[in-house]
């Protein structure tokens, strides 16, 4: 099997086996779901198709962000902290391929409890509303596409700067990405307030933006270096 | 198999590592020894390609480790940290870096993880997680992890720390196993004096950074240590009158006594060149033996040597 592969294969076996955080994971997939449920059965007839599509669009995307900010805690950060990686970098796989591992590894579980929620969002707005509610296509290219690669980037930058950065530094960012996570639904919720409704145009943004955000995560790993990893220890 | 030329690392402006050179035949298990802080681990670092020397070069079979992900198929590490998964059992653990390691065959991976856990038996703990295992037990278990693929050089550090005897005995029986029966290569790290006398065949002392002896255990102790007699008297004021007979000697020095023994350093002569002494002053010697110096004394002399020039 690709090493790569060998790697990603044993981190989603340890995401999986860490049941605290897949309840987190079922749990607000579960919560996102039911908060669907009020808004599909208040909203007028001719509004519930755009509300739907515009709640689709911004728990999955943010729900798989969060997921990824999770696990890749578990997967970068507890790793470097018990000092597990110096063992896994004296193995035979380049800081890439570790690094791909882990991203690929981190990027599924996140992405599979990202569908889960666009699945039970789906059901659930069904059974409460009396019109037939399926994500528009411009949703579902971006529950397909930007969404894995909004997630990989995440775990991507986040997998760097819990490599490259020292242990009192990463506390630091993981609290500025808390904080900046809860201020972009905050901020997401009240931009679609009112008439707004998710276009091609949003959703080719995101996809453009995710898409150089993995750009640049892949470039930002030529900074990552053994001595800089192993020296961050603590 | 692995050579160390010329090697310096500082970091920050502070030099841990000054000039070290040394070269590890083929075959031998050569002991690095040194007090906490000395720079071993940042050695067993470099060699490994996890940190860059700032000038000089280590190489391991003739490569850098650190440019060559290839070679390291042929490297086996047991680092200070057990660098195991908790939440993997023991078989995960060995599975998945065997993996990683290149064992593809799916039947011939799992024989030779039984055969590991046999060896460091853990067998019967095999499918547990190893968050429930003692340190020990974890140990064990990345040393039989570290030996998986059967590597040509293997760097362990500490061993055999949070072992209980027996177990230590395992381990020390296992590395000469691996060097003479497979010529395996090995770098030790360790603080257990002890466990290095029996092992090794040659050793470096580190110090703040600098090599203060390197040669082979025997050598060692013949160079730095000078032979010393351990005489029993009949009583302690048969000790004091001999103490001050034997500090009129000129060929004695460093006498020590406790209660009614003393323990002296003799220069040229023979043990029983100081009993004919003793006797004509009419003082019963009870016994008198020879002391041959351990690795422990010759560490101690060679470390506290470096201190005193430190300050």
């Amino acid at each position: 099997m690709n090493k790569i592969l060998v790697v990603a294969k044993k981190e989603m076996k340890g995401i999986i086996k860490t049941k605290s955080q897949m309840l987190v994971g079922l749990f607000f997939a579960l919560w996102f779901s039911v908060m669907t449920a009020p808004v599909v059965k208040t909203v007028e007839e001719s509004a519930v198709f755009v509300q739907f599509n515009n709640l689709l669009f911004y728990f999955v995307l943010m729900l798989g962000i969060f997921m990824a900010y999770l696990f890749s805690g578990r997967v970068f950060f507890n790793e470097k902290r018990e000092g597990i990686i110096e063992t896994l970098l004296c193995t035979p796989l380049s800081l890439r391929q570790i690094w791909s591992g882990k991203v690929v590894g981190v990027t599924i579980p996140a992405y599979l409890i990202s569908l889960l929620t666009a699945a039970l969002m789906t059901i659930l707005g069904n059974i409460f509303s009396t019109s037939m509610l399926l994500p528009s296509p411009a949703i579902a290219l971006h529950i397909f596409l930007v969404v894995p690669a909004f997630i990989a980037a995440a775990v991507g930058l986040l997998g760097f700067g819990h490599s490259l950065l020292g242990m009192r530094e990463n506390q630091i960012i993981n609290l500025l990405i808390f904080g900046a996570l809860f201020g972009a639904l905050a901020f997401t919720k009240n931009i679609m307030k009112g008439d707004f409704a998710v276009s091609w145009m949003a959703v080719g943004v995101l996809l453009i933006i995710a898409v150089l955000l993995l750009m640049l995560t892949v470039y930002l790993t030529r900074y990552l270096s053994r001595e800089r990893i192993v020296t961050s220890i603590p | 198999m692995i050579e160390v030329q010329n090697l310096t690392k500082t970091f920050n402006g502070k030099t841990v590592l000054k000039d070290i050179s040394f070269e590890v035949k083929e075959g031998e298990i050569f002991g690095y020894l040194g007090p906490n802080g000395a720079g071993k681990t940042t050695t067993m670092r470099i060699i490994l390609g996890l940190l860059n020397p700032t000038s000089g070069n280590a190489f391991v079979m003739g490569q850098n480790l650190g440019e060559n992900e290839e070679l390291r198929n042929k490297v086996g590490v047991l680092l200070e940290d057990d660098g195991v998964y908790d939440r993997l059992s023991a078989y995960e653990n060995l599975d998945y870096y065997a993996q990683l390691y290149g064992l593809s065959d799916g039947v011939e991976r799992k024989r030779r993880i039984e055969e590991l856990l046999e060896s460091v038996g853990l067998s019967d703990r095999r499918n547990d997680k190893v968050g429930r295992f003692s340190k020990g037990m974890r140990r064990k278990l990345a040393l039989a992890r570290a030996i998986s693929h059967e590597p040509e050089v293997l760097f362990l550090d500490e061993p055999s720390s949070g072992l209980d005897p027996e177990a230590q005995i395992m381990v020390r029986e296992l590395v000469l196993q691996l060097s003479a029966e497979m010529g395996v290569t090995i770098f030790l790290n360790s603080h257990d004096l002890d466990e290095v006398q029996r092992i090794c065949t040659k050793i470096a002392i580190l110090q703040s950074g600098e090599i203060k002896a390197h040669d082979t255990v025997k050598n060692l102790r013949d160079k730095t240590g000078r032979p010393r007699v351990e005489i029993t008297l009949s009583d302690s004021k048969a000790a004091e009158k001999a103490l001050n007979i034997l500090n009129s000697l000129h060929f004695v020095s460093d006498c020590e006594r406790d209660d009614s023994r003393i323990a002296a350093v003799i220069r040229d002569e023979k043990s029983s060149t100081i009993l004919s002494v003793l006797m004509r002053n009419g003082i019963v010697v009870e016994e008198i033996k020879r002391v041959t110096k351990s690795l422990e004394d010759v560490y101690l002399d060679i470390v506290r040597e470096g201190s005193k020039q430190n300050e």
